[in-house]
């Protein structure tokens, strides 16, 4: 049993009347259904092999405007010629025309066919038109007067006797042949038999909706409706929905991490000053990284608080001249605490382990990171950027050497970066010694530099009353975040470009 | 981080092995000394190093780097010893130097073949020293002579920058020592260490003649070095006696290394406390003594090395060993490793000379607990809404200027911390509020489809006297909807999801502030106290930042907003 909208049923009985096939345009005028409809019906009939569409390339003509004034009023050398005749067959072009009230856009037109089809002899000296007997109807007019008032037909249907007229009337551009593609509809056995069978075989299907609405849903309308199919191949508007940065993504993962690893977060101010940047961390004061190609100077004011600190600050000068009970012999040069009050936008996470290492707080054994944004004043371009953030930390306990140091930097790069393989080199940090390098290898990606570590110097650790081994590291995050995202250009993690945003893929 | 041309032929030559090319294994072997290679140019046959050991100057020439890398390849073994031949000078010092440029140190080095590469290296090692030992000539500055051509005894002595001329490198005219600060390229770039003084230091040789004015320029008659030059006079001049001896002890090894053969000057300093040794010999190819610890170097390596095989490790890391006691290696630190200043530093050498990919690493299990910073939950939570709300998180950069924060928002300048030496003049200060950074960046995506909507929750900072650091910090959240029907019923209903999401009770009431809508801008009010700004931005914003949508927005002190709430609890 199929089920069928009253349509298509209509259109099958049609096409039985019409013993089993019919054209469309038949159809269309049986049923009184619209181009459209006919054809959505037909199509509906043939999924359901009741009926089969038959397209046959067909070539019509039908009328231009130009040709439809022509078929009703004659062409218009016809017209010229008949006024000559009613004006005793003799008159000029103008008066002839005027007399038939021939349009100006026409008159030229008309002389030119009068003289060509040799209706008409032209004086040209006085330019007077003689006619001596009404022309025959030609061919022309005789396929103008049948499509006249038709809209098209098809170019077999041209009587064979005026077939030849419609060249000369396609270049008057009278008539338009146009090529088209004539469907035609045959019923098939199964359709034969479904409305032999009647209502057995066929059921009326319901009345075809678009939009499920509430009412027919409260109602319970629904259930006496169909339901219009869509085209779900169509393409759909955008939807952009609401997301993380995805930069700030990755650091949401990375700090997740550090966490199960046992590492606490630490937080500080970006504005510090320079004792926690560099002198608690044994880079001296006439070192480059403090001159003004090197660090962020803040102008008002120009110096910090550090009184609270007075002992270390103390101890961190003395270290600095002469190594002081750290068992170094120091920088020897005369520090200045006026610039260790100087403040800086912080150059690195490190002054944050320094106020660690220093609080009242510290626990041992410990594991502290932070992630925080630092400034440096460089010229912004594809691998430097003034403002960015570091990832880094300390891990503090009685027995650490070299050994965890490394372990460190491996565990992170198995666990954060996802590495193959690792290799470590010789590095240098003004802070630490021995100081090393990680390199990561990962498959696709090749070596990159993943992350710098070291054991604290005594010149810092002591000063701050520390006396165990502290471990310090950071983790080359950039790199890694552009990798996995296929950034090139390291100013793509502060990216402006909403549509790239909007088009990251969510990883 | 230093980075040094060096000519590959020379290099090979003088470390004694040749890389045919090959460039990775030149930098696998460089990781010894902490350098990498960073570029090659065939067709000048150099190679550029950078080299990440700033406390390393003995490294920053060829002879230097090929002798740090010697002993790691097994070429040589132990220190390089350096002996100082016969006094051949004495140098006569000014006391009125003592507060201006107080120390010299001189030598110098007879028989060396000089070639063009060998002089270009040997100015680039000069000008290396200078900048970044010498701290752009500030504490040390070299300078280099033909001995042949100078009158000895040398006088290191003063002058009225007015009254004395000479002829300085790379002029044909006299000129006054003003008229070199003035005019001379080097004048205008060193004047600022010597021009506070009165008189200005001056190298003079027994028939008066200049050598230099340190540390600004070298005269034109005598100070030029050329091919044609066998013997060499080396001073450095400086503010530290141990710098200045350090950095003559750098070029002078550099030109032993070379073939020359050295000699001695005696530099007497003047009667006065400032100089407690009168007379100086130099330069100082002393080798210093450290102590190091087989217990404590263990330790810090957790390795259980013999005493015998640190011995090893430290003639492989190009040290000398004086001594071997019980527990402890009395280790000799060559002359040019200006670097050592605790027996830590030592320790590092045996580790690289054992090699880090030799020692296992450990991962320590340490009863440690993890966790994130306390506000990071809320902050989390909040991003999540702002999300589940459709929309964008942004992130921008915190520096910014007075334009973008005040005058393109119609606002009046507020206080700010800005900066004393900005790079960028978009890069002056630090924002005081987001909503200008977010707006800048809808300015910038104008052509990007609309309906837009984003924010940020991010930081801010202020001036506050009270604190340490005269600033604080605060995380404050901030978001902008944008597109032709934005208005302030759709803002404000993301607002209040957000807040009543988060329990926090508000409410509103209707403010001034310039860079919105009169009477479509209501102020943000959570328990009495005014954390934010909710409305639809004042047109004359959208028209300095080029917008053509409406754009309703609110910014809120997120973490105000957390501690009140705390206190409420």
């Amino acid at each position: 049993m199929v089920e069928l909208r009253e349509n298509e049923i209509r259109i099958l009985a049609a096409l039985d009347k019409l013993n089993g096939e019919a054209s469309i345009e038949q159809l269309m005028a049986e049923c009184e259904l619209s181009d459209s409809a006919a054809m959505r019906s037909a199509l509906i009939l043939q999924e359901n092999n009741l009926a089969k569409i038959q397209a046959q390339p067909t070539t019509k003509i039908k009328l231009t405007s130009e040709g439809e004034i022509h078929a009703q009023n004659s062409l218009p050398e016809r017209r010229l010629v008949n006024a000559v005749i009613a004006l005793d067959g003799k008159a000029t072009l103008a008066d002839a025309a005027k007399k038939v009230g021939l349009e100006q856009q026409f008159i030229q037109i008309a002389l030119g066919w009068t003289q060509r089809k040799k209706w008409a002899i032209l004086d040209s000296k006085t330019g007077t038109l003689q006619v001596n007997s009404a022309p025959s109807e030609g061919s022309d007019e005789k396929l103008l007067s049948l499509l006249c008032g038709k809209e098209e037909i098809p170019i077999d249907k041209v009587p064979k006797e005026l077939q030849t007229a419609i060249d000369p009337l396609k270049k008057r551009k009278a008539i338009i042949v146009e090529e088209k593609t004539q469907h035609s509809l045959q019923i098939t056995k199964g359709g034969k038999k479904a409305i032999e069978g009647g209502a057995a075989d066929l059921t009326v299907s319901k009345k075809e909706v678009t939009q499920l609405t509430p009412e027919l849903i409260i109602k319970g309308g629904w259930r006496n409706v169909r339901f219009q199919k869509y085209n779900i191949q169509a393409p759909v508007a955008n939807v952009w929905p609401g997301k993380k940065h995805p930069y700030l993504n990755f650091l949401d993962e990375v700090r997740a991490k550090l966490v199960t690893l046992g590492f606490k977060e630490m937080s500080g101010t970006v504005v510090e000053t320079s004792f926690f940047n560099f002198d608690a961390l044994y880079t001296p004061q006439d070192h480059p990284a403090r001159e003004l190609d090197g660090i962020y100077y803040i102008k008002e004011p120009q110096y910090g608080d550090i009184n609270k600190y007075a002992d270390t600050v103390k101890r961190v000068k003395e270290t600095h001249e002469n190594g002081d009970k750290t068992g170094s012999k120091g920088w020897g040069y005369k520090y200045s605490e006026e610039e260790a009050r100087r403040l800086i936008l912080r150059g690195h996470g490190t002054c944050l382990s320094a106020r660690t290492l220093l609080s009242k707080n510290l626990e041992v054994p410990s594991r502290y990171f932070s992630i925080a944004r630092v400034y440096r004043p460089e010229v912004v371009d594809r691998t430097h950027l003034s403002e960015f953030n570091q990832v880094e930390g300390i891990v503090i306990d009685e027995k650490l050497n070299l050994r965890d140091l490394l372990g460190v930097l491996g565990k992170f790069a198995k666990e954060i970066a996802g590495a193959d393989k690792i290799r470590f080199k010789p590095d240098y940090f003004p802070f630490t010694e021995p100081s090393v390098e990680l390199s990561a290898y990962k498959e696709g990606y090749g070596w990159v530099e993943f992350g710098g570590s070291g054991i604290f110097r005594p010149e810092v650790t002591q000063p701050l009353g520390v006396s165990v081994p502290v471990i310090a590291w950071g983790l080359g995050v950039d790199r890694l975040f552009m990798m996995r995202a296929g950034v090139k250009d390291i100013r793509g993690i502060f990216s402006q470009d909403l549509d790239w945003l909007r088009r990251k893929q969510v990883t | 981080m230093p980075t040094i041309d060096v000519d590959l032929a020379q290099f090979e030559k003088l470390l004694g092995k040749t890389y045919h090319g090959n460039m990775e294994k030149l930098d696998e072997d460089l990781a010894y000394v902490k350098s990498e290679v960073k570029g090659q140019n065939e067709k000048e046959g150099t190679v550029t190093i950078e080299l990440k050991d700033t406390n390393r100057p003995d490294l920053w020439g060829v002879e230097g780097l090929a002798r740090g890398l010697r002993c790691y390849l097994g070429l040589e073994k132990g220190l390089r010893e350096y002996s100082l031949g016969e006094k051949a000078l004495d140098i006569y010092v000014d006391p009125q130097l003592k507060n201006i440029r107080p120390y010299i140190g001189c030598s110098i080095v007879k028989n060396v073949h000089l070639t063009d590469t060998i002089i270009r290296g040997l100015m680039h090692l000069q000008d290396k020293l200078d900048q970044t030992y010498g701290r752009s000539r500030q504490k040390t500055s070299i300078g280099l002579y033909c001995l042949d051509l100078l009158k000895l005894p040398l006088y290191y002595t003063v002058a009225k920058p007015s009254d004395f001329s000479f002829v300085p490198l790379g002029f044909s005219e006299k000129m006054t020592l003003t008229e070199i600060l003035q005019r001379h390229p080097k004048g205008q770039q060193y004047g600022h260490i010597v021009s506070k003084h009165p008189i200005y230091p001056l190298l003079l040789d027994s028939e008066d003649k200049v050598l230099s004015f340190p540390p600004i320029i070298n005269s034109n008659d005598l100070g030029r070095v050329t091919e044609e030059a066998h013997n060499l006079l080396i001073e450095v001049t400086g503010t530290l006696h141990q710098t200045v001896l350090n950095a003559l002890t750098l070029v002078t090894t550099a030109l032993i290394d070379r073939g020359g053969k050295p000699f001695a000057a005696t530099i007497n300093y003047p009667q006065d406390e400032a100089y407690p040794q009168r007379t100086v010999l130099t330069p100082d190819f002393g080798s210093k003594h450290i102590q190091l610890n087989v217990e404590y170097t263990n330790r810090i390596l957790g390795l259980q090395l013999t005493i015998k095989h640190i011995v090893e490790l430290l003639l492989t890391a190009g040290l000398g060993v004086a001594a071997v006691n019980e527990d402890t290696v009395d280790v000799l630190v060559p002359c040019y490793r200006v670097d050592v200043m605790h027996q830590i530093d030592i320790v590092e050498d045996v580790a690289v000379a054992y090699g880090y990919n030799n020692i296992e690493p450990l991962w320590r299990d340490l009863p440690t607990t993890g966790s994130q910073k306390p506000q990071e939950r809320l902050t989390n939570t909040a991003r999540e809404l702002m999300v589940g709300s459709g929309y964008q998180e942004i992130l921008n950069n915190t520096l910014t200027n007075p334009e973008s924060l005040f005058t393109k928002m119609n606002h009046k300048p507020t206080p700010t911390v800005e900066i004393a030496n900005p790079k960028l003049v978009t890069m002056t200060c630090l924002r005081n509020w987001l909503l200008p950074s977010l707006i800048e960046f809808l300015s910038v995506n104008q052509s990007v489809e609309f309906p837009q909507k984003i924010f940020e929750l991010g930081q801010v900072t202020l001036p506050n006297e009270t604190q340490e650091t005269k600033t604080k910090d605060e995380q404050w959240l901030a978001a902008a909807t944008t597109h032709a029907y934005a208005g302030f019923s759709e803002v404000k209903a993301c607002l209040d999801s957000l807040f009543g999401n988060m329990g926090v009770i508000w409410q509103i009431k209707p403010i001034v502030h310039p860079s919105f809508i009169e009477g479509r801008t209501g102020g943000v009010i959570v328990n009495a106290e005014e954390v934010g700004v909710v409305g639809e931005v004042n047109p004359l914003v959208l028209e300095a930042w080029k917008l053509e949508n409406p754009l309703a927005a609110f910014e809120v002190n997120f973490e105000r907003i957390l501690e009140l709430q705390r206190k409420n609890a």
